[in-house]
């Protein structure tokens, strides 16, 4: 603080005492409010500690979940993740430990500034160099005497990132601007203070000063800027460099010109990308492949041969409608849904895990529309035994679980981080998060007889972790109540999911089909849809999600409109233009199958069946509701456990150990050996090489042996010192090749 | 380029996603992508080639209070049932049921200051075997739980196999959070799921049955080359999930027609009194087989025993069942390395996921107790006999500088010859360092 003036000082010699005192608290205040104002003159800065300093602090790491911005803060040092909370911020900075960390009479002093530049022993290095403008900005606001600010300053409305979108050659570069509006109507350039992030590094990477620099794949890709927990995306279009050739646009144009939407759609991205799709498959690949994928079964050698034999124009139509209304495409399906609902028999006992397995089954058998069907299951209530869909509250029963479930399954949205503090990259904030909870904190069971009823009563409130105030259930994007609604609010819940006009249910679904048969989503992973994890094609994810709601979620009639599309019949063919893209549907891509397939597959190849134990003779893998059985294949192939709402619980990446079964296993080769398998039945049959040759082709691939497998396979058979022997290496040779393992 | 931190890591996009970067961006196929990987592998300045690591892990929580920190001084409700004994290391006492054990403290060290935060198995166990602490989501129940990559995995990773054998095993059983996380399936555990100690152990799968001899093998595979009419194609190229296959079966003959491999995994090749003496029980025969399997070039191994989690009946479940084997198991195995000249490029760690309270609980057990545990390290350059730090009197907090699993990860990979601050990528860019900031190598080892 400055001193008085001196002739302030002078005059105070000559009166008495306490006018003295009174003169020197005037003069000394005046003199304060001098140095006040000539400070303000200095620097014409009006600090807000929210706008000016927690962008830097997030800009440099400071607060993220890693550092001090984890739930127990590192060091005695805790900031709120991803700035949520500056007032806690401002505390912890300004007021904690006696305000050791900030010294404004020398703010180079400060122990905040000789951390984050590494001058002192620093757990996360030296963040900022002390040369940077934004450690300047740290070191004026330190010595302004570290201002908070106050509500009456401005707010920032949003950030824009320019260019929008642009069209980019590979290994090409962009400079992004991200430009804050505040609500004073001032903008303000914070490229330099935004945190950036792309959705697809192959196809271009940014670095932390918003430059976008194109790589080697063609594609689109999604650059984001987030600025105090505002973001905005910059697209880019990065076509494939050289020209198709005159075969791959001919076959472009015959996908534009396609009466499937979808196709057309897929076409004009291909088109803008230079990108051209693979030839059709052949009629053997289409039917194994779709098998496959509607039924999760493999087609057998007769049902080959006559499909291979039948002349008629529409014959793959006949075959998707036949495979539709087979035993096999309900316990397939069933067996995906009760993955997603957690039919788990760890948590639910035999009995009511088998009871909510069978109302799956039913509902999928009898093609319950997917609005319904999730209606129901969301608010079914009563006794268990006459309403097995409530076993869903059995399997998921914490109100928190719940909402995060029901959100990430039937909305594809993951507002789990919202729990806690404000979803980092998309909109939700935990007041959001906990309006969904309220949905389920009316659920109780009580015993009746020897089984539950569930019930929904009461008005158990749910209370906002921070503010500690009541949050009504309103859901994601709904006005917040200022009451609780009446009566069942699960009822609420479901109508809002189902209604037409919800932005995720339709979307959602569709993608999570689109993924199945197409080996990827619209949107990536396809239970993670954010603002900032945009559609690869939102004009064909949009198109999707019409057509399920324009078939009223009949989910038959979706999947027919999908695999007899052009698109979906594209074969496996990497052509030059279309090589590395794995985004834009150019090709039907090649999937390990699933676990339970693979078992079945096997079986069905070797003619052997599994035998599970406690389950009747004949059962096959995709029938199994028990996703605890114990069972080494299934589980070395990635059967989920069913104890999450992840997707991800189905692992399908390949292992060494995968393959080294399929190679060596006993059980495998005992199947091959056995007296009543598909190798001694076809023995004793065909006496003619040729024909055994042929049988074990349309087995195992659907297909008739080329010139070259089949004289490879005849040779074989005739240096094998035993016909069993060398048919059973034949078949072996066959299971182990990518062709059997691979649906493609 | 500086990335984002997600709260939450996504194990099937990482994969999908750190692909697609490494392989089109790169322009190189799966194969050459990781050639060219065992091309750049980052080493520290000090890179010692040829150090090996083996995890003893007591899966369940050691009782260290009665085993290698024993509060003898203690209140009866605390010290316990046993009785200290003096080791070969004036100074240094243990549990009188690891007769065997005590007469090679000389041969590895404990720190008795550590602490690992967690006191839940899952994430406890998480944390110890690979450094980190899980975030929000983990779920421990399933396999792999990784958020980030186990010790071996990064291991695996980094070194690359040594001759034909894999570079990372796991027996008897491959831990939940044994696996590779974001490192890819490449950098995935060998994983031996069968017991050592059965009698005809054989490792499950590694060789056709005893039906197909020899010449049928070889005549099954030319006819498979013949009629794979994918392999080798563009199309296998373009799809990376296949072409994994496809490599992977490459290296699965490779470990099938590998003569090391196979006499790596001959557990009855080895003599019968050394069996004898590490002992006929899983535990015994899981650490031999270790030492076998280090001595043939596998870098890593990891071996899970359970059950070590005494919430009942701790005292005679110890006495009766596991220190026994505990005993013929680790002072076996520490003297083998020794007499055979290994012990100086093997580190060995044993240790549980937590310690367990120090007070008995109602049923003569006790439970978890993060805050305080020991864990015995040796080999690798690390000095015999040595105590580093110390718990309080009921071993119920360290009394001294503290260490954690962040340490731990430090101090292996600084053996390891892997320099600390080597960073990978999540599909979300994400760098992540192999050991977090917070990590560092414990000294006093060495000294």
């Amino acid at each position: 603080m400055p001193s008085p003036s001196l002739p302030t000082l002078r005059r105070l010699t000559t009166v008495s005492g306490t006018v003295r005192r009174r003169l020197l608290l005037f003069s000394c205040c005046s003199a304060l409010l001098l140095a006040q104002h000539r400070t303000q003159a200095a620097s014409t800065e009006h600090w807000n500690f929210e706008n000016d300093i927690i962008p830097i602090l997030s800009r440099f790491g400071c607060n993220t979940s890693g550092c001090h911005g984890k739930a127990e803060g590192q060091n005695g040092f805790k900031l709120s993740v991803f700035g949520s909370d500056p007032e806690a911020d401002y505390d912890a900075v300004v007021k904690e430990n006696f305000g050791r960390r900030v010294s404004p009479a020398a703010p180079q002093q400060s122990l905040l500034l000789l951390k984050a530049t590494g001058q002192v022993p620093h757990g996360g290095g030296s963040r900022i160099p002390p040369t940077h403008p934004q450690y300047l900005r740290m070191k004026d606001w330190i010595s302004a005497g570290m201002p908070q600010g106050s509500a009456a300053d401005p707010r920032l409305l949003r950030i824009e990132v320019r260019p929008e979108q642009l069209q980019m050659a590979m290994q090409q570069s962009v400079e992004l601007r991200a430009t804050a509006f505040w609500s004073d109507g001032r903008s303000e350039d914070v490229t330099g203070l935004a945190t950036w992030q792309t959705n697809s590094d192959a196809v271009a990477s940014v670095d932390e000063f918003g430059n976008v620099r194109t790589g080697q794949v063609p594609g689109t890709v999604a650059v984001m800027a987030s600025f105090l927990g505002r973001v905005d995306l910059f697209q880019a279009l990065v076509p494939h460099p050289v020209q198709p050739s005159a075969d791959e646009l001919s076959r472009l144009a015959r996908l534009s010109q396609s009466p499937v939407l979808f196709d057309r759609i897929v076409a004009a991205r291909l088109t803008e990308l230079g990108i051209a799709p693979a030839a059709a498959c052949d009629d053997a690949t289409f039917l194994r492949r779709v098998s496959i994928d509607l039924t999760g079964t493999l087609p057998t050698a007769q049902q080959a041969r006559e499909f291979l034999s039948d002349p008629s124009v529409d014959r793959r139509q006949k075959l998707v409608d036949r495979l539709l209304q087979t035993p096999e495409f309900t316990d397939y399906w069933a067996m995906k849904w009760a993955d997603l609902l957690r039919v788990n028999r760890r948590t639910l006992g035999r009995k009511a895990a088998s009871a909510y397995y069978r109302w799956i089954h039913d509902s999928v058998a009898e093609n319950s529309p997917l609005d319904q069907f999730v209606s129901r299951l969301l608010t079914a209530e009563g006794p268990l035994a006459s309403n097995p869909a409530g076993h869903f509250y059995k399997a998921v029963t914490d109100p928190n679980d719940l909402a995060n479930t029901v959100s990430q399954v039937f909305l594809g949205v993951r507002i789990e981080c919202a729990r806690c503090h404000h979803h980092p990259w998309d909109r939700w904030s935990q007041s959001d998060y906990h309006g969904m909870q309220a949905f389920f904190t009316q659920i109780s069971f009580k015993k009746l007889g020897d089984s539950d009823a569930l019930l929904t009563a009461g008005t158990t409130p749910t209370v906002h972790p921070r503010s500690r105030q009541p949050v009504f259930a309103h859901a994601l994007d709904q006005p917040a109540p200022d009451q609780s609604p009446p009566g069942d609010r699960r009822r609420l819940l479901a109508g809002w999911l189902t209604a037409p006009d919800n932005p995720w249910f339709a979307s959602n679904l569709a993608n999570r089909t689109w993924a199945h048969f197409l080996g990827r989503g619209l949107v990536e992973p396809v239970d993670d849809f954010r603002l900032t994890n945009p559609a690869s094609n939102p004009e064909l994810l949009g198109a999707l999600a019409k057509k399920l709601t324009e078939l009223k979620f009949d989910y038959r009639q979706f999947v027919r409109a999908i695999v007899l599309s052009q698109t979906y019949q594209s074969g496996t063919d990497a052509t030059p233009s279309n090589a590395v893209d794995e985004q834009n549907y150019s090709r039907y891509p090649m999937k390990r199958m699933d676990a339970e397939v693979l078992l079945d597959a096997v079986s069905q190849a070797t003619g052997v069946a599994e035998e599970f134990p406690g389950m009747p003779a004949g059962t096959r893998a995709i029938q199994l509701w028990d996703s605890h059985l114990p069972h080494q294949f299934l589980e070395l192939f990635g059967r989920p456990v069913r104890e999450t709402a992840c997707e991800c619980e189905r692992v399908t990446e390949p292992t060494v150990s995968q393959v080294l079964h399929v190679l060596n296993s006993p059980q495998i080769e005992s199947r091959l050996r056995h007296a009543n398998g598909r190798i001694a039945e076809l023995c004793r049959q065909h006496s003619d090489d040729r024909q055994l040759i042929e049988n074990l082709y349309l087995t195992c691939y659907s297909r008739q042996p080329t010139a070259d497998e089949q004289s490879a396979a005849l040779q074989h058979l005739a240096n094998a010192p035993d016909r069993l022997e060398g048919a059973e290496d034949l078949l072996w040779s066959l299971m182990n090749s990518l062709e059997f393992l691979v649906n493609h | 380029m500086k990335r984002s931190y997600y709260c939450d890591g996504i194990r099937r996009r990482d994969l999908l996603h750190l692909g697609v970067a490494g392989t089109a961006a790169c322009g190189l196929t799966l194969p050459g992508l990781l050639a060219a990987e065992q091309a750049q592998k980052s080493r520290s300045p000090n890179a010692r080639d040829g150090m090996s690591l083996i995890i003893v892990f007591l899966q369940g929580g050691l009782s260290t209070i009665d085993t290698w920190d024993m509060k003898p001084d203690a209140p009866p409700e605390f010290r316990g049932e046993f009785n200290p004994i003096d080791t070969n290391v004036p100074g240094i006492q243990v549990c009188e049921h690891l007769p065997r054990l005590a007469r090679q403290f000389d041969k590895f060290a404990l720190v008795r200051s550590f602490t690992n935060p967690n006191s839940d198995h899952g994430p406890a166990d998480h944390y110890l075997l690979t450094g980190y602490r899980p975030g929000p989501g983990f779920n421990g129940g399933l396999k792999p739980n990784n958020q980030k990559p186990a010790h071996g995995a990064v291991i695996s990773r980094q070194l690359g196999p040594r001759g034909s054998v894999p570079p990372y095993v796991c027996l008897p059983k491959m831990h939940n959070s044994a696996g590779s996380s974001y490192l890819g399936s490449s950098a995935a555990p060998f994983v031996v799921d069968a017991d050592p100690s059965a009698p005809g152990f054989t490792v499950p799968d590694l060789m056709p049955p005893v039906t197909v001899r020899a010449d049928r093998l070889d005549s099954r595979r030319s006819l498979m080359n013949r009629i794979n009419r994918f392999q080798k194609t563009t199309e296998l190229a373009a799809n990376r999930g296949a072409l994994a296959m496809d490599t992977f079966q490459q290296k699965a003959f490779d470990l099938m027609t590998s003569e090391a491999t196979r006499a790596a995994f001959e557990i009855s090749a080895e003599p019968d009194g050394l069996r004898d003496e590490y002992g006929r029980h899983s535990l015994g025969q899981s650490c031999i087989l270790a030492r076998r399997l280090v001595e043939a070039g596998v870098r890593c191994v990891l071996i899970d025993h359970t059950n070590w989690d005494t919430h009942y009946s701790n005292f005679s479940v110890l006495k009766n069942d596991l220190l026994p084997h505990l005993d013929s198991a680790m002072s076996t195995l520490f003297r083998d390395l020794h007499d055979r000249g290994l012990l100086g490029k093997t580190m060995v760690l044993v240790t549980g996921e937590f310690g367990r309270t120090p007070r008995i609980n109602k049923d003569a057990g006790r439970d978890h107790w993060g805050p305080s545990t020991a864990i015995a390290i040796g080999g690798g350059g690390i000095r015999g006999g040595n105590v580093v730090g110390a718990s309080d009197a009921r071993a119920e907090k360290p009394a001294t500088e503290p260490f954690g699993p962040e340490d731990l990860a430090a101090t292996i990979y600084h053996v390891l010859g892997i320099d600390p601050q080597t960073l990978f990528h999540t599909a979300e860019g994400r760098p992540i360092p192999i050991v977090p900031g917070e990590g560092r190598v414990i000294q006093p080892l060495f000294s």
